[in-house]
């Protein structure tokens, strides 16, 4: 991935820099788990995963200025989502492909998981995850940012440029799907 | 509430538990702060020195622009033009001018002369 351009809070002077980068500060280190774990169930390995998270907090830190000013004091994880769940995108398209590892194979269950509590309804577990890999891109996001980063119906429709209500059906329907298609296991 | 409403009930729960489940957060490696870190102090330098190159770039070439003396005919052009239309100008309202005297006088005379 690239996006090594020129950072724009270089141009400000140097005690409105030092603040900025305070703040940028405290936002990369309360949201660096919600993009990892997002770029991670999205791209399925480690290795993109960092990538695109570097990549993520690098163009968050260019646009950081006028964010804070437009954001009203609103929260700032659903518009650091989005700029994840752009540039995975145009990490899929500009290198033609889908994820290398599927997220049924990068296993973070087995990473997080003790042994003994992995026995009974690992099965499940791996059927749900199996059955996500089914979903339409949007839905699949949904859940991700629902169930991994816990984010409510009106950040979910940030991140993802919809209306609350669109978001609001959107998950519905894909945990509807899921259902059914568990159900037919 | 009918069974098939229970099942259905129920396996929504189910299956929003085993998502629950099955898609927790994942902890970045510890390494991804400090290349972060790197890479975002890299990339700040580097647009620094950027900007102060361009500013110094800048200043040299206006410089040298100053100095060479075939950027000098425009404004020389530029001078001339102008007097040129400033001159143009004040012979005209010399003119115009003139020729009210001239009317002026014409009046004055008809009143003096006597039927």
């Amino acid at each position: 991935m690239s996006g090594q351009e020129n950072v724009e809070p270089a141009s400000l002077d140097p005690q409105a820099k030092a603040e900025l980068d305070r703040a940028f500060e405290d936002l990369y280190r309360a949201h660096l788990r919600d993009v990892y774990s997002y770029a991670y169930y999205r791209v399925g390995n480690q290795h993109d995963a960092e990538d695109l998270t570097e990549q993520t907090f690098l163009q968050a830190y260019r646009h950081f200025d006028r964010a804070r000013r437009e954001s009203d004091g609103r929260p700032l994880r659903p518009w650091l989502i989005r700029i994840a769940h752009n540039l995975a995108s145009n990490f899929y398209r500009d290198r033609s492909r889908r994820p290398q590892t599927s997220l049924e194979n990068a296993d973070p269950i087995a990473t997080r998981h003790g042994t003994e509590a992995i026995a009974e309804g690992r099965e499940e577990l791996r059927q749900v995850i199996a059955n996500l890999e089914h979903l339409s891109d949007d839905r699949r996001e949904a859940l991700i940012m629902r169930f991994a980063l816990g984010m409510d119906n009106r950040e979910i429709a940030r991140a993802l440029g919809r209306s609350d209500g669109a978001t609001k059906v959107l998950i519905h329907r894909a945990i509807k799907q899921l259902q059914e298609e568990m159900a037919d296991e | 509430m009918s069974e098939a409403s229970e099942r259905l009930t129920g396996s929504t729960w189910d299956v929003e538990h085993l998502l629950s489940d099955a898609l927790r957060p994942i902890e970045p490696p510890e390494r991804l702060s400090g290349r972060f870190e790197d890479t975002l102090s890299a990339v700040t330098q580097a647009a620094v020195e950027e900007l102060s190159d361009w500013a110094e770039e800048l200043s040299e070439s206006e410089l040298r622009a100053l100095r060479d003396p075939r950027n000098w005919v425009r404004p020389v052009v530029a001078v001339g033009a102008g007097g040129a239309a400033a001159g143009a100008l004040l012979v005209l309202e010399l003119r115009r001018r003139g020729r009210q005297q001239a009317k002026g006088g014409l009046r004055s005379l008809a009143g003096r002369v006597k039927p």
